[in-house]
């Protein structure tokens, strides 16, 4: 258990993503459809860093996301009000 | 050493019930079964937009129109005092007070403005749409839906409908090239990025003040001999509670479906009207009058127009009110529509001949009269049944078909990639 921590650990320090969609007082629902978009146009193994303030995004993008195959990366991370995802396409 | 204890359990238990949103089926639950206990304890349902109606009867007045002379506001809204001498104003006082209670005990207060200027337009357009067809229906997803079903009274139904078909309509609008809009998507900023969730220190505590307040005013409410409208802001309060930790988002419920197939929120609500029905059953079988409304087209129209209007602007009457309180300003802005088009439906009640044209000679249709108690029963936990398949097998449907094409948004067709690109 340990173990499988420090390794999650070493993967989100190494975590260097791609692209950045910022959507910060961006509703609903548009910061799902602009993820999946954005998701769209990444290449395989390339990560995308949405930082979000709409609260309902929280569980609808990584959500969506996975349901459509992408990885998400550690938990979405909260400073505050504010939501950041990193997303992988696998 | 207890007082030590305390000290830490505080913040511990601030942790356990603000450190996440709630789950939403079990805040509709709750939800509906604490709309009943209101409707039982007030004679009135948990309702909103009547009060929306009073203040933009309020707002004419101060311009030199006299709301009294309006029938609507005048005979059916009953517009007198202000808003602290109304039950539907102290519910409404209760929401924000409780809205904001959790949302800065959650440490999540921050005001913010779209960066797209459009969504402002979005936000007045799309609050006056959604505030004229409320009325016109006369109530918006609460009294004609959340709390409307569970009265038994079919104009619901018709709302419903007309919801279901207007959300979609209103999705295919905001996802045009001309209200999708363009995003910020740049290349990302090197280096490492802290995986370490952050609590602001203030907030918490002036959510602790909020709570006093909010306390405060509700004792002096009922120690001041208004029994009713103490409780009317202690229920307002656990509802603005429940829907900002839930994200009780009624657009989201139809309009997620119509997007990405997504039937969390729809589910939840399809059980939370199930527990607000069996209950509202037993305060009516205990000989609270019912409150049944004119099943007219009206009704049916006004939930085409009220789901066009709620999508288009981001959030419904009672999704602005809680996201207002999160500091999300462009939700100020579909307050404000709402109003206004509660105000304008007012006025073209008389003035347009929109009560001849759509209401009159409607009968107010009350299932239990209709099919007695068991069928009227059955038929709503049906239709609440039927609603959460439909939910259920849709968000398969779409699954499977956007897997086909390898699309995620499946109404989407690309608009926006060209867009970005």
């Amino acid at each position: 258990m340990a173990k499988e921590n420090q390794t999650s650990q070493l993967d989100l320090n190494a975590i260097r993503p791609t692209m950045t969609l910022n959507l910060e007082g961006e509703p609903c629902p548009y910061p799902v459809v602009y993820s999946l978009d954005a998701m769209e146009q990444l290449k395989s193994g390339e990560v995308l860093e949405v930082i979000a303030d709409c609260p309902q995004a929280f569980n609808a993008v990584p959500e969506e996301a996975m349901r459509m195959g992408y990885k998400l990366i550690g938990e979405p991370i909260t400073d505050g009000p504010t939501i950041r995802f990193y997303i992988l396409k696998p | 050493m207890s007082q030590l204890n305390l000290l830490h359990s505080i913040p511990e238990l601030r942790q356990k019930l603000f450190g996440r949103f709630w789950n939403p089926m079990l805040v509709t639950v709750i939800a509906g079964v604490l709309s009943s206990l209101y409707f039982g304890v007030t004679g009135t349902f948990w309702a909103v937009t009547g009060e929306f109606t009073r203040l933009a009867g309020h707002a004419m007045s101060w311009v030199g129109i006299d709301p009294h002379k309006l029938t609507y506001i005048e005979q059916i809204m009953h517009l007198e005092g202000s808003p602290v001498d109304r039950i539907d104003g102290w519910v409404v006082i209760g929401m924000f007070l409780g809205a904001l209670m959790s949302v800065l005990l959650a440490g999540q207060f921050k005001l913010r403005l779209p960066k797209q200027k459009r969504r402002l337009v979005q936000g007045l357009i799309g609050g006056i749409v959604a505030g004229f067809g409320a009325r016109l229906a006369m109530g918006c997803n609460l009294a004609s839906f959340f709390t409307g079903i569970p009265q038994f009274s079919f104009h619901a139904w018709l709302f419903m409908l007309g919801m279901a078909g207007g959300t979609y309509i209103g999705v295919k609008l905001v996802l045009h090239p001309l209200l999708l809009g363009k995003p910020k998507l740049e290349k990302a900023a090197p280096g490492p990025r802290s995986f370490i969730s952050s609590t602001p220190k203030i907030q918490p505590w002036l959510g602790l003040v909020v709570l006093v307040a909010a306390i405060v005013f509700v004792a002096v409410q009922i120690a001041g001999g208004h029994a009713k409208l103490g409780l009317a802001g202690l229920f307002g309060i656990a509802f603005g509670l429940l829907i900002q930790r839930g994200q009780i988002c009624f657009t989201s419920a139809f309009r997620d479906l119509w997007i990405t197939g997504r039937s969390s929120m729809a589910k939840a609500l399809s059980v939370g009207i199930i527990a607000a029905t069996l209950c509202t059953a037993v305060i009516i079988s205990l000989g609270v009058p019912q409150k049944i409304m004119w099943a007219s087209p009206g009704a049916l129209i006004g939930g085409l127009l009220f789901g066009i209007g709620i999508v288009v602007a981001g959030g419904c009457e009672t999704g602005w009110m809680y996201r207002a309180m999160e500091g999300q300003l462009q939700f100020v802005v579909v307050g404000i529509g709402n109003i206004i088009g509660a105000g304008v439906l007012a006025w073209g009640w008389d003035h347009w001949g929109l009560y001849d044209k759509l209401v009159a000679g409607s009968p107010k249709i009350n299932l239990v009269s209709q099919w007695g108690w068991t069928g009227a029963i059955l038929a709503t936990l049906g239709l609440m049944l039927a609603f959460y398949a439909f939910a259920s097998l849709w968000e398969k449907r779409v699954r499977y078909m956007a897997k086909r094409k390898g699309q995620a948004v499946l109404m989407k067709a690309g608009v926006g990639r060209k867009e970005m690109a």
